[in-house]
């Protein structure tokens, strides 16, 4: 039986179980719509007859969910039970993935404010051209090819830290739970133990100590690059225990003959490196990469606590934009509109990072 | 005894008052209030828990409102809206607001048989959660924490309930201060707001700096003095910033000390009203509504008034703490200047009660207030000239905000029970008594009415006359002041400050000039305006400024 692949046994199912799973599957639809129907007759306006609120629709969503599984056993036996195993996964998927990114792009090409008197119409491609000409977006943008950058440092900080911790020192467990909590904070109490208490100005220790080795004046966000380096930091010391817990799990995977035999080679411990494990790292390098840039892309919460955007915009994300966007102007269709621009954004990119660096590794390997 | 005080505090000037025992002056300015009993509700709640005994805690806020329930008792029967339950949302800033309410509130539930769910936004999160509420048709609260310059956002909707006679009554309508009366707490004619705070921007002063004699010294050899010929606080922008240039880098008590602090970090919108507070004795011309924008809702924000303050804020920067581009508002009153830091902050009157009952502050010793600094010249916009007045100094204090009041939505309305329920909870919480108690503790809540100038009332919470006296005289000399500035209560009003922020940023940080940047505030506003509709953004704010 290993590796073959399994199929249902096909079992004989009755003409009247079929035809009550196909009923089943076709009351359920038309309740479905029914209901979509009704609701969408009066949110527009059209009938009075309705519910207070779209709840009902996701509880007949539900029941459809149910009867579509129900009317695949019914209908095709032990194939159809099979299916009713995904069902769920897929279903919850397409309500809580799929259809927001679908209405999330309808609500993109609209004008909708929540202060406006109108409700929102569409506006055709109004919200492109504004994001096209806005500086504010572009500026945000150039900021994360900064922060994007640094996750290179970061991971170079990581592998070093990993390196060690894979090494036989003293206190090595210690220092892999210590090394983990900076990654266990929320990035909003890291905003306020670093950026709002160590390093403030007056009495923060980080300041203190600047001012201790010459800086006069220590200010971490008034100029534009101390500010976005600051951001960076903050957002690093958070990150890069991530990176250490990839890093050390492949690190401890390696095998150990190919090292002892550079050894015996008589291969310097920066050849072995150079020459053994970092080739050998480079799938898990990948994969913490990638995963670490995808998170960075949608640095946000440290930003908005601590700067706000600032000095200037110097600080600004796109998702903090979209923040304030949002949040602030209750500016729903251009907010709507940048993410999912900035969501195809990353797609490509992230698309073109995993081949350039897939191309890298063939030529590494 | 208690007339005497009464007859000596008539006795008093003002202006003498601020030279001596400033004691009486808010009470001239705001009219006389009667005394207290010395058994009555009032003079029993503002010894809890009193001078010396930290920070109020729940157990007060409790105890202070079952000592208020009488006027509820006198309008509800025990136990008459058994059964009834609805939500309030409000603020938990500094926990604060919702926080005292829920003590304030809980004898109400027990005498009533009402019950409360609770909805708590943080202060950034309030405007979101409340526009999202009201353009999606799905309030989920009856009764609402709210400033009034929502109300336009609510007003236009027809949301809110009116209030009854009754609760009027209750919580004695005619003791507000005149400035938050109709048409403020108003839509269509309308009365929909229970008062629970009062709001203008005022002055705090560190009397240790001003009064320094060393500085003093200083000050003499300045050059440029603005007008300022002796040392001491300063009483128009000018010399705002001739001060706050001469402070940077002095020392008192070997402290280093600082001028005015600026607020140039974005605060979800609420960081332009201290742009406002700078700008409006150079904006507000005496006799003249319009100062934010014209009768046609044509921004004034790019006219000299309003470009001469944001180079005034970017000329004083340089002279204050390091990191100050970095600094909200909140920062520049909690962990700036009732820390130490700065001797000139414009704020909301949390400062000044906030520094005597605060465990954190450390400067409630060496505080004293006045009403915002005037302008030497005012700018006329419709003849487009800066002028001197022949009265001396343009003053026209910002009402920033207008302050907060509880609201009853009109979902209530349709049932007899809980529209009274929701009212006498309102109501209760804007008893006079009770607003007593909360201008003079912690609670995110200014004196708002004619009875708050009762000094023997502060002093039995543990106030010095002399400080309390400065503090009401700056308050009540901004409330009646016949050149005040209010703000348009227009639907949005809030995504035009925060737009204003994000450009105000960048001309901060020195990326465009004063003028480029209240140009584009300007540009913005306008695109935002025909985005809302221009037809009625116009005849609302006209609506709201009373014109």
């Amino acid at each position: 039986m290993s590796g073959a692949k399994y199929e249902a046994t096909a079992t004989h199912l009755s003409a009247g179980r079929v035809a009550l799973g196909r009923w089943l599957f076709r009351a359920a639809t038309v309740l479905l719509l029914a209901v979509i129907a009704i609701q969408a007759l009066k949110t527009a306006a059209v009938t009075s007859v309705g519910f207070p609120d779209w709840l009902p629709v996701l509880y007949a969503y539900v029941v459809w969910g149910v009867a579509l599984g129900a009317s695949q056993v019914l209908k095709y036996g032990e194939a159809g039970q099979q299916t009713a195993f995904i069902l769920p996964a897929f279903l919850f998927t397409a309500a809580m993935v799929i259809f927001p990114t679908l209405f999330g792009l309808g609500i993109a090409f609209t004008d909708w404010n929540l202060n406006g008197d109108a409700h929102h119409n569409f506006n055709g491609l109004n919200n492109l051209r504004t994001l096209w000409a806005d500086a504010y977006f572009w500026n945000a943008l150039g900021n994360m090819g900064f922060y994007v950058a640094t996750v290179a440092v970061q991971y170079a900080i990581a592998f070093g830290l990993a390196l060690l911790l894979n090494a036989d020192i003293r206190g090595r467990k210690f220092f892999r739970v210590a090394f983990l909590l900076p990654f266990m904070l929320s990035p909003v109490a890291i905003s306020w133990m670093f950026g709002k208490s160590m390093m403030e100005n007056r009495f923060g220790p980080v300041a203190n100590f600047f001012r201790f080795v010459g800086w006069e004046n220590p200010a971490f966000f008034s100029s534009p690059y101390i500010a976005r380096t600051s951001i960076a930091v903050m957002d690093s010391w958070q990150w890069i225990p991530f990176l250490i817990i990839m890093l050390l799990a492949g690190l401890q995977a390696l095998p150990h003959d190919v090292k002892e035999a550079a050894k015996v080679d008589g291969a310097t411990e920066w050849q072995t490196f150079w020459g053994v494990t970092f080739p050998l790292m480079l799938p898990v390098s990948v994969t913490a990469i990638v995963l670490r840039v995808i998170f960075e892309l949608k640095l946000a919460d440290i930003v908005i606590n601590v700067t706000s955007g600032g000095p200037g915009g110097a600080t600004d994300t796109i998702s903090s934009f979209v923040f304030r966007e949002y949040r602030d102007r209750s500016n729903v269709g251009y907010a709507t509109m940048i993410a999912e621009v900035y969501l195809v954004l990353i797609i490509i990119f992230v698309t073109l990072l995993l081949r350039v660096v897939s191309r890298y590794m063939q030529r590494m390997t | 005894m208690r007339v005497q005080v009464y007859e000596h505090l008539m006795a008093i000037s003002r202006r003498r008052f601020l030279g001596g025992a400033a004691t009486a002056a808010a009470t001239g300015a705001l009219g006389l209030s009667p005394s207290f009993a010395a058994d009555s509700v009032v003079a029993e709640i503002m010894k809890i828990p009193g001078a010396g005994n930290g920070s109020p805690t729940d157990a007060d806020w409790q105890k202070v409102g079952e000592l208020c329930l009488g006027p509820t008792k006198q309008n509800v029967q025990p136990g008459e809206f058994k059964g009834v339950q609805f939500s309030f949302m409000g603020l938990n800033n500094q926990n604060l607001h919702n926080f005292l309410f829920r003590g304030f509130l809980k004898p109400w539930e027990a005498y009533t048989g009402a019950s409360i769910k609770w909805i708590d936004l943080a202060q950034a999160d309030y405007n979101a959660r409340l526009q999202q509420t009201i353009a999606s048709g799905t309030v989920d609260y009856d009764i609402i924490e709210m400033g009034a310059p929502f109300e336009g956002d609510m007003g236009v909707k027809d949301l809110l309930s009116e209030m009854p006679d009754w609760v009027k009554k209750q919580v004695d309508f005619d003791d507000i201060v005149d400035y938050l009366k109709p048409p403020v707490g108003t839509w269509n004619g309308k009365i929909h707001r229970v008062t629970i705070d009062s709001d203008c921007h005022t002055m705090n002063i560190r009397t240790d700096v001003f009064g320094d004699a060393d500085l003093a010294k200083q000050w003499d050899g300045v050059a440029d003095k603005a007008g300022l010929a002796k040392w001491g606080a300063p009483k128009t922008w000018q010399q705002v910033q001739a001060v706050t240039k001469f402070l940077k880098g002095k020392k008192v008590r070997g402290k280093e000390v600082y001028g005015f602090l600026d607020q140039p970090k974005g605060w979800g919108g609420f960081e332009f009203y201290f742009l406002m507070s700078r700008a409006s004795a150079y904006a507000k011309y005496p006799g003249e509504k319009n100062w934010l924008f014209d009768e046609n809702f044509k921004p004034l924000v790019n006219k000299p008034a309003f470009v001469r303050a944001i180079q005034d804020v970017v000329d004083a920067l340089p002279y204050e703490p390091a990191d100050q581009i970095n600094a909200d508002p909140g920062t520049t009153a909690f962990q700036q200047f009732l820390t130490g830091t700065g001797s000139l902050l414009e704020w909301w009157g949390d400062i000044g009660t906030t520094a005597k009952t605060s465990d954190t502050a450390t400067i409630g010793d060496v505080l004293a207030f006045d009403i915002l600094p005037g302008s030497d010249d005012v700018y006329n916009w419709r003849t487009d000239k800066w002028e001197k007045l022949a009265s001396g100094p343009n003053v026209a204090p910002n009402m920033a905000y207008l302050g907060w009041g509880i609201y009853v939505m009109k979902s209530v309305d349709g049932d007899a029970k809980r529209h009274k329920a929701a009212w006498s909870a309102a109501a209760h919480l804007g008893g006079k008594d009770l607003s007593m108690w909360t201008s003079a503790y912690p609670s995110g809540f200014q004196p708002y009415r004619k009875s708050h100038t009762n000094l023997d009332l502060w002093a039995l919470a543990g106030y010095d006359k002399k400080y309390i006296g400065s503090y009401m005289d700056s308050q009540s000399t901004s409330y009646n002041h016949p050149n005040n500035s209010i703000e348009p209560r227009i639907p949005g009003i809030f995504q035009y400050y925060s737009i204003a922020e994000d450009e105000l940023a960048k001309t901060y940080a020195g990326k465009q000039s004063a003028q480029q940047g209240a140009d584009n505030v300007a540009a913005a506003w306008e695109k935002l305006t025909d985005k809302l509709g221009r037809d009625n953004q116009v005849k609302y704010y006209r609506i709201a400024m009373g014109l």
